[in-house]
């Protein structure tokens, strides 16, 4: 670091050139804030002026005729619902893997790592038609556990590692002192653990609330679609004209994801990047 | 002790409910696709096994080879120009204090937040042909005859999607390579330094080899990544014009849920996945072979 400090003149315009960037980063963003308040001849005349006059129409266009509640509560629940699926049953195939005493423990292991590579475009043809014949498609049981069985192998890979770095006398104190293995498991060796958790909870959240492929193949009820499938017909039934309600709706359906980013940026890094760094 | 952890019964109920899930969902899958790939199938029935028909009608269809074709521009583009903008930027960010680092951070992150339609719509705007951004700012410097119809041009449709691609992800490596650059003790760059070594040396001779797990790891996301590509060519062009921006993928979900040829699409899977697993041991054989311990 002494490079740099005896180096200010440097660092300021690197500074400089990093906030240019990461503005440029932003201003797609605003621009598309700057459309939803606009009225449509005036993004025509002035596409890039403030708004003149301000408008607020679009918003109250698109409240009514985008289903945003609907959407936005399939999207909680799918991505609720899967990331508490995938996290007790991942962590208790980890704690299997990590503790108890089975043979074929390590053939387990590579047989999840395995289907780490299949991405699940491959499989959907399959996967289609398997909830098809199990009367499972246009269901949400059906979305859910096909998200969660995705976040699986991933879970555990990375749960794993991380129980075996806990000491065995966490439970051996307990057992001696009566406790069950259920009990040890999830009242001793979960709550160790609720960074890992945590982590894993923001990756595979991210991941089924940003999905666009699986749910838009295996859904198409309106009442069922998620929040990134019911906008995109919205945008096709809407036409190319009406780009301040397009603004709008861009709008209303990122905030959600958008404020919880911002409250927690730093953990959400850390936690999309604790994979790369545990390799 | 031992009697906890060879409990039969407790193994079964810790075991069981995962593996089931998984293997249901993930790793049976593949039998019935290899299966369907050798049938004519619409989806909901089969009328009998063709042998290798499927497969011979990927490999001579024009549309499969342009795919690949895309997404490997796609991944050229990728790998070399959007992850060096990646490094270089988080090499940048290294320098700085915690302000500039906590606002670009955040600030190039927002794109791999927001979900892929939201993205490629906004880019829809920026690349409209009468007020988008690219072409407005293209007039305003007086390089009128410039600015066209870009997402419906045969020559630009898929370079566009590729810069969306490319600008989604690039905040998403550069704080991967920044969580890499974080650990590597800063007195091996002091020692260059007292050698003589610039800051271009230091970065060639130093942060990439002890970077070289991490760039493995981002090379093969953003390589599989490339190789997926879907929602943002759907959004943007619908692999158009013609088929100038279609994907293997893009062709997968045509050929199987528009044409409902279920037997074909099952076919460019399993030669999608093949091409994936090649793919991955490739930059696993390649790249980064020696470990460096630090």
């Amino acid at each position: 670091m002494k490079r740099i400090k005896t180096d200010k003149n440097g660092r300021f315009f690197i500074a400089i050139v990093l906030i240019q960037i990461g503005t440029t980063f932003l201003f797609p963003l605003l621009w598309m804030v700057n459309l939803s308040l606009k009225t449509t001849e005036d993004i025509y005349a002035r596409p890039f002026g403030l708004p003149m006059p301000l408008d607020l129409g679009n918003y109250g266009k698109a409240l009514s005729e985008f289903n945003f509640s609907v959407y936005f509560l399939n999207s909680v629940i799918y991505s609720v619902v899967s990331v508490c699926i995938i996290l007790l049953l991942g962590s208790m195939l980890a704690y299997f893997l990590a503790r108890m005493r089975f043979r074929y423990s390590g053939t387990i292991m590579n047989y999840l790592v395995l289907g780490m590579v299949v991405p699940s475009s491959v499989t959907i043809i399959p996967i289609y038609m398997m909830l098809q014949r199990a009367g499972l498609q246009n269901t949400r049981i059906g979305l859910i556990l096909v998200y969660s069985a995705f976040g699986i192998a991933g879970t555990v890979v990375m749960m794993y590692a991380f129980m075996r770095s806990l000491p065995m006398e966490l439970e051996e104190a307990a057992l001696i002192d009566g406790c069950g293995i259920y009990r040890a498991f999830f009242s001793i060796i979960l709550p160790c653990l609720k960074p890992a958790i945590f982590t894993r909870a923001v990756i595979e959240f991210m991941g089924v609330w940003n999905d666009f492929f699986i749910a838009y193949i295996l859904t198409s009820k309106d009442g069922l679609k998620t929040l990134q499938v019911g906008i995109m017909s919205f945008f096709v039934n809407l036409g190319t004209n009406q780009w301040g309600v397009i603004g709008a709706a861009m709008v209303i359906s990122s905030l959600p994801i958008l404020i919880v980013y911002l409250i927690f940026s730093e953990q959400i890094e850390n936690a999309l990047t604790a994979g790369a760094i545990l390799k | 002790m031992n009697y906890y952890f060879k409990n039969k019964k407790a193994m079964l109920l810790f075991a069981l409910p995962g593996l089931l899930l998984y293997t249901t969902f993930v790793i049976f899958p593949l039998i019935p696709e290899l299966l369907i790939s050798f049938q004519k199938h619409n989806g909901i029935s089969s009328s009998g096994y063709v042998g290798f028909e499927n497969f011979k009608w990927v490999l001579t269809n024009p549309r499969f080879w342009i795919g690949n074709k895309n997404i490997l521009i796609v991944m050229a583009f990728s790998t070399f120009v959007g992850l060096p903008i990646s490094l270089i930027l988080a090499i940048m960010l290294d320098f700085q204090g915690k302000k500039v680092r906590r606002f670009f951070r955040t600030a190039s992150f927002i794109p791999a937040v927001l979900a892929v339609t939201v993205i490629s719509q906004i880019w829809i705007g920026i690349y409209n042909p009468q007020w988008g951004l690219v072409n407005t700012v293209l007039r305003g410097l007086g390089l009128e005859n410039w600015s066209h119809a870009w997402l419906t041009n045969q020559d630009t449709a898929l370079i566009c999607v590729a810069i969306v691609f490319v600008w989604q992800y690039v905040g998403f490596n550069m704080v991967l390579f920044y969580a890499g650059l974080k650990s590597i003790p800063k007195t091996y760059y002091e020692a260059a330094l007292i050698d003589g070594a610039g800051p271009i040396r230091s970065t060639i001779k130093i942060t990439i080899p002890l970077l070289q797990d991490i760039i493995k790891y981002v090379l093969i996301i953003s390589v599989l990544g490339c190789m997926g590509l879907f929602v943002h060519v759907k959004m943007l062009t619908s692999g158009g014009p013609g088929d100038a921006s279609m994907t293997v993928i893009y062709l997968l979900f045509n050929t199987s849920f528009k044409d409902m040829e279920f037997g074909r699409g099952s076919a460019i899977a399993i030669l999608f996945l093949a091409e994936c697993v090649l793919v991955a041991g490739l930059i696993n054989r390649f790249v980064a072979r020696e470990k460096i311990e630090f």
